[in-house]
């Protein structure tokens, strides 16, 4: 049995450039990890959970930290912390929900170090960041000595703790394609105490109204820990779409994801609870974001 | 097996000339290396503060950082700030003077967070208070004597930096 | 004794900051993780994987044979001496010999020349088990066949306890209404946040030192001694700051303490072990589990006729302090309410779990959980108000229990009524919206106790010719601030400043043997001892301080630092001044000894009559709560406390105590539980195992504390117990309140999101087809 040991011994690379963390990763293939923030990553060596003979530390990769807006929509560096993210003002302007997952992760101490690339690659189903990130059709870049390649975020998870990167390929970047007029965002998120506590069941929303129609134009929901990976509850999004934002079809929407859904008993939380709280965060995800970009539609504000 | 890397630390405005293995803790390295124990080992696994520590200005936990990356950062410990203030610094002075203190084993990571918090955020609510604190347990307090104690020294410090 | 009034004090009664704050603040209090010695050892425990095996074979040659490794111990290097708290709980050895009988028991120890090393040593130790059945649930364990965790306890039965007082056939045939419920409480951790850590150094001479993070060095000095075949006389321990005990492991020695000293005489150098948390929520200490029938015969008007109570606990592999933790619960049968026939069964069980013992009130939260919740249900069946409830059965001050407990002070009723007030009860209960609730619940404790053979207290004031005083006991502050009131108290009686006083560390060689802080006892015992050594010092000043000023010695007073004639306070010395004319004069150095007994005799757990403590304290709680009906989150919204502490000696140390232990309460109704599958602790990481945090906590503006002062008059000061009393009554507030907020009522701890909203959407259910 695993007690909690001191960290194993590696050797570190501290590239400077994403090239010369391609280098790197290609070099020692298959026998080094990535190392972002580090937060979960330290644990999991601590735990003997992995033991890596190389670490290549990203930290100093200055152009993997940055949030820009670009032609189509937003980049965000796969560097870029949780702090950052929650106090970006162009983040907060396109997508506010993004800053709120943010801020409700774990602590301020957590936030300054953890990182986007990390909440991803690391392919936790409780992870927070890929279910938003899912909702808005976001694309990961993967970097490495053969080039590049975008993926859609929904086809990068695997399964548990396993991402479709190459073992040379690096997650660089992060794109969320620019938001449809009259729509709107949330994630919500389930733990047992009130904050700094791993998520039981996340539910993300994004809903885009049809003005014209006063209709539900689309929606997109996206699990967190109700699978083996992040996922889409598609048949829940399909059945929303062109239907008018009422009680009964939130009721819909949410008895489909649950079916969807493919949440895992465990001594954490029985499979009913989960099952439970997917119902009721995604009615309350859905109600919130519907009703924002429901008032942006009627107020004209895109 | 690369074992050790020189590594300079900039640790309370004093710079340390490090020769150290990359798989050792921040924490570690500041307990062990710089004698710097006002900095707690407790659960280890970024779950209780007692670690924590500023790096450039920011509360991180130590204990999940490892010491090679600290590099080039300006390293705050509970020891640094009473020295750079010369006597307690108000946030100390408050964790004091409200019963914040019990056993003392939260007590430094806290007054950290609270100097990162409060130097971002000078006039916060209690709300605000509270989710900056979030990320340390005390099991002694319940915490209401701490949030007293960093209203009280936000108060203290706006009335210091009051224009007379 | 001269007896001031109270509220003349120049020291006492003052929210002044804890004496150490400062040093805590800064970082310079070092606890034993912060000590190293030169030439240092890091230690390290080997534990079972396996619940319930024999041990066939240890092989420690490979991993003595890794570099950086000094040695390697086992069982087999000790004398094979079990050790414990009482004659009938000595079952503990250092490090297991033939057997293990839980995950984590401790095998084998090794020190290296670092921490990484010894760990890696670990995984060269071969232990060879053959694995034996195992029984986790306290009830199995109770069966024929069931298999056996000791061969001195059959049937598993760790402690027994039965007692009737009153006859309570007769209680309940008198009667109105009978009501009997069944309650569960889990396993929780003390959860502080300093692990275990000690150094051990063994030097040539054969004197053993244990510097560590220990509550009652007394009782580590003695169980070392057992353990180790050794007579107390070369056995020193040493404490550093504690960071956090409520009990547990910090009371007693530990596999690691024994292990840390052996493995020094082995390498001839000091050996500093400290637990990884993994560790500390893993081994033992954790509070009891308990299955808790509670049977209670009322009169139709609310008046408690008979109670019977009965208890089955989860007692673990070893027995820690079994006896007692099993007659605690039914002598609370007694306390807060007058309850005239009492019947008491209660079986402390070993399972192969973690082993369980005291943790901030020891049983008595569990069994406060369990009374309280009824007397709600009792209210309510009968159409009683729950405050009158409590009222009508409360204790009196002059009465005394069934069961021999003599009340003395007991400001029960004003803990109610000042506990309603503070909260707006009367305003809330019953009109607050959907899904929002209030509820009450109140405990009682003791201020100290008679609990093993030497339980006196004692105190040494020395007073130097600077005019300051060093003050040495063998209580140790663990945070909650004895350091503070015990000096605040021997400030008080000398008319010296309080930070005058050094108050000293505990060092078994120096200090007088007191058994440290547990039970609540060290403001009332300690505290007691002080006062008299205090007084008896200032007398020997006094005969000096009359003779020089030409006055009687009664008519000599202390304070701010002056000495001076009662009505003629011209006539006067500095405190300092008169010390060195005893000293440098009069060749009489001054110190002044005190000891404190309640002159209680030791009570027959078994049989439970007698009366423990010198003085008891109540306390009522309320708690407001707002419930997620869609998700079975509880939301507290405010908590008021009020608590009879005789006089808060210090009200900012009183206040963060009553505070805490009610926010421990919170923690264990809501939030903790340590979960064990076949034995195996699921959660042994602060990630998991969730204590309350900040964002937890209601509203300063909804948080209120009360004292009831009612002046013991044989407290020091007039004080009492403050520490755990608190947070007796807090989990069946809690209960009250999501019971008041949801009308669902639960039995079985913790109140879990899961659990409240599958009740929740089972009586909606039933609710709809009693309307069809």
């Amino acid at each position: 049995m695993g007690y909690l040991r001191r960290l194993p011994r590696f050797d570190y690379l501290a590239p400077h450039t994403v090239d010369e963390a391609c280098s790197a990763l290609a070099e020692r293939r298959g026998d080094a990890r990535l190392f972002a923030g580090g937060t979960d990553l330290v644990l999991q060596m601590k735990r003997r959970e992995i033991t890596p003979r190389a670490i290549i530390g990203l930290k100093g990769v200055a152009s993997m930290s940055c949030i820009r807006a670009q032609a189509g929509g937003l980049a965000i560096g796969a560097m870029t912390t949780f702090r950052a993210i929650e106090s970006s003002p162009l983040i907060r302007e396109k997508h506010d929900f993004l800053c709120e997952t943010a801020a409700a992760i774990g602590s301020p101490e957590i936030r300054a170090v953890a990182t986007i690339g990390g909440n991803l690659s690391g392919a936790l189903p409780c992870a927070d960041f890929p279910a938003p990130l899912m909702t808005l059709g976001a694309i990961v870049k993967l970097r490495s000595v053969r080039g590049e390649r975008a993926l859609a975020l929904e086809d990068f998870f695997m399964e548990f703790a396993k991402t479709a990167a190459a073992p040379d390929e690096i997650l660089t970047e992060i794109e969320i394609p620019s938001r449809p007029g009259f729509s709107a965002g949330a994630y919500l998120k389930f733990h047992d105490r009130h904050a700094m506590d791993m998520t039981t069941t996340g539910v993300a929303a994004f809903v885009t109204w049809d003005r014209e129609k006063r209709l539900i134009g689309d929606a997109r929901i996206a699990l967190s820990v109700s699978g083996p990976v992040p996922l889409r509850v598609k048949n829940a999004e399909a059945a929303l779409r062109g239907q008018t934002f009422t009680e009964k079809a939130l009721e819909e929407a949410a008895l489909l994801a649950c079916q969807e859904a493919q949440p895992r008993a465990s001594w954490r939380a029985r499979r009913e609870f989960r099952e439970e709280l997917i119902n009721v965060l995604t009615k309350r995800a859905l109600r919130q974001a519907g009703e924002k970009a429901r008032a942006a539609a009627e107020k004209g504000n895109a | 097996m690369k074992h050790l890397s020189p590594v300079s630390l900039k640790v309370n405005g004093e710079l340390y000339e490090l020769s150290i293995p990359p798989w050792r803790t921040l924490l570690e390295v500041l307990r062990e290396d710089l004698s710097l124990t006002g900095t707690k080992r407790s659960c280890q696994e970024g779950q209780c503060g007692a670690c924590t520590v500023l790096l450039d200005g920011r509360a991180i936990y130590s204990c999940l950082f490892l010491a090679v990356e600290a590099e080039g950062k300006e390293i705050l410990t509970i020891e640094g700030l009473a020295r750079s203030a010369g006597a307690l610094d108000p946030i100390q002075k408050a964790f004091v003077e409200t019963g914040a203190v019990q056993c003392g084993f939260c007590t430094p990571g806290l007054v950290l967070a609270a100097k990162s918090f409060l130097d971002e955020n000078p006039a916060p609510s209690e709300e605000e208070v509270r989710r900056a604190t979030v990320g340390h347990l005390c099991r002694c307090t319940g915490y209401f004597q701490i949030f007293e104690a960093v209203l009280a020294a936000a108060r203290e410090r706006a009335g210091k930096s009051a224009p007379a | 004794m001269t007896v001031q009034a109270c509220g003349d004090y120049a020291i006492i009664g003052k929210p002044v900051p804890k004496k150490d704050a400062c040093i805590k603040v800064t970082g310079e209090a070092k606890y034993a993780d912060d000590l190293f010695f030169a030439g240092m050892l890091h230690g390290k425990l080997l534990r079972s994987p396996h619940p319930h095996a024999k041990i066939s074979s240890i092989d420690t040659s490979r991993a003595e044979k890794l570099s950086g490794v000094r040695a390697v111990i086992t069982g087999k290097d000790f004398p094979g001496i079990k050790y414990g708290n009482t004659p009938q709980t000595r079952d503990y050895l250092p490090l297991a010999i033939d057997k293990v009988r839980y995950i984590g028991d401790e095998v084998a120890a090794v020190a290296a020349i670092d921490e990484e090393i010894a760990e890696e040593a670990l995984d060269l130790i071969r232990v060879e088990y053959e694995p034996l059945p195992a029984v986790f649930d306290a009830e199995e364990a109770m069966k024929p066949g069931a298999p056996q965790l000791h061969d001195h306890a059959p049937n598993n039965i760790s402690a027994e306890t039965a007692f009737e007082f009153g006859d309570v056939i007769e209680g309940f045939a008198e009667a109105g209404y009978l009501q009997e419920d069944l309650f569960e409480t889990q396993a929780v951790k003390q959860g502080m946040l300093e692990p275990h850590a000690c150094i051990g150094q063994w030097d040539e001479t054969g004197k053993i030192t244990l510097w560590a993070s220990k509550q009652s060095p007394y009782v580590v000095w003695k169980q070392l001694s057992m353990g180790l075949g050794i007579e107390t006389s070369r056995i020193r321990v040493i404490q550093t700051y504690v960071g956090g005990g409520f009990s547990g492991g910090k009371q007693e020695a530990m596999p690691m303490d024994f292990s840390a000293v052996v493995l020094s005489k082995r390498c001839g150098r000091p050996v500093k072990f400290v637990h990884n948390m993994d560790e500390v929520l893993t081994i033992g200490h954790m509070r009891h589990p308990m299955k808790i029938w509670l049977r209670t015969g009322v009169k139709k008007d609310g008046t408690l006729l008979a109670q019977h109570l009965k208890i089955v606990a989860d007692g673990g592999a070893y027995s820690s302090i079994g006896q007692l933790s099993m007659y605690l619960p039914g002598a609370m049968l007694n306390l807060p309410y007058r309850v005239p026939h009492v019947k008491y069964e209660a079986y402390r069980i070993f399972t192969n779990n973690g082993f369980c013992g005291a943790l901030r009130g020891h049983t008595i939260p569990q069994v406060c959980f369990a009374r309280d919740s009824q007397l709600d249900l009792i209210a309510e069946k009968l159409g009683l108000d729950p405050i009158d409830i409590r009222l009508k059965n409360g204790l009196r001050p002059g009465e005394t229990t069934p069961n021999g407990f003599r009340i003395g002070t007991f400001g029960f009723t004003e803990c109610v009524e000042k506990a309603i007030e503070a909260s707006g009860w009367k305003e809330k209960r019953g009109k607050l919206p959907r899904y929002r609730g209030i509820g009450m619940g109140c405990g009682s404790l003791v201020s100290g106790a008679r609990v093993m053979g030497h339980s006196a207290s004692t105190a040494q004031v020395n007073v130097h010719e600077d005019g300051t005083v060093a003050l040495v006991t063998g209580s140790t502050d663990v945070g909650q601030g004895a350091d503070t009131v015990l000096s605040m108290i021997a400030a008080e009686v000398l008319g010296v400043g309080l930070d005058d006083i050094r108050f000293a560390l505990v060092d078994t060689d120096t200090t007088p043997a007191d058994p440290g802080t547990f039970s609540s006892r060290v403001t009332f015992w300690t505290g007691n001892a002080v006062k008299i050594a205090a007084e008896d010092a200032r007398r020997q000043l006094a005969e000096i301080a009359a003779e020089k000023l030409k006055a009687q010695i009664n008519d000599i007073v202390f304070r701010d630092r002056q000495v001076y004639v009662k009505n003629d306070p011209q006539r006067r010395l500095r405190f300092e001044e008169l010390v060195r004319l005893a000293q440098h004069r009069q060749g009489k150095v001054i110190m002044g000894k005190g000891s404190y007994t309640s002159g209680e005799a030791l009570i027959d757990f078994r049989t439970g009559y007698g009366n423990m403590s010198p003085a008891y304290t109540p306390s009522a709680c309320v708690v407001e709560v707002e419930v997620d009906p869609e998700t079975g989150q509880v939301t507290v919204t405010g908590i008021w406390g009020a608590h009879d502490c005789g006089f808060p000696l210090n009200p900012m140390l009183v206040k963060g105590q009553v505070l805490g232990a009610t926010v421990m309460g919170i923690g264990q109704a809501l939030y903790e539980n340590l979960i064990r599958i076949d034995g195996k602790v699921m959660n042994p990481s602060f990630r998991d195992y969730k204590m309350p945090l900040t964002e937890d906590m209601p509203r300063l503006a909804n948080v209120g504390h009360i004292n009831v002062v009612t002046n013991d008059p044989s407290g020091p000061f007039g004080a009492k117990e403050a520490g755990e009393g608190a947070a007796a009554g807090v989990i069946a507030a809690v209960a009250n309140a999501v019971y008041n907020a949801t009308g669902v009522r639960f039995k079985s701890l913790p109140f879990s999101p899961d659990k409240i909203l599958f009740a929740l959407k089972e009586s909606r259910r039933e609710a709809e087809c009693g309307k069809a």
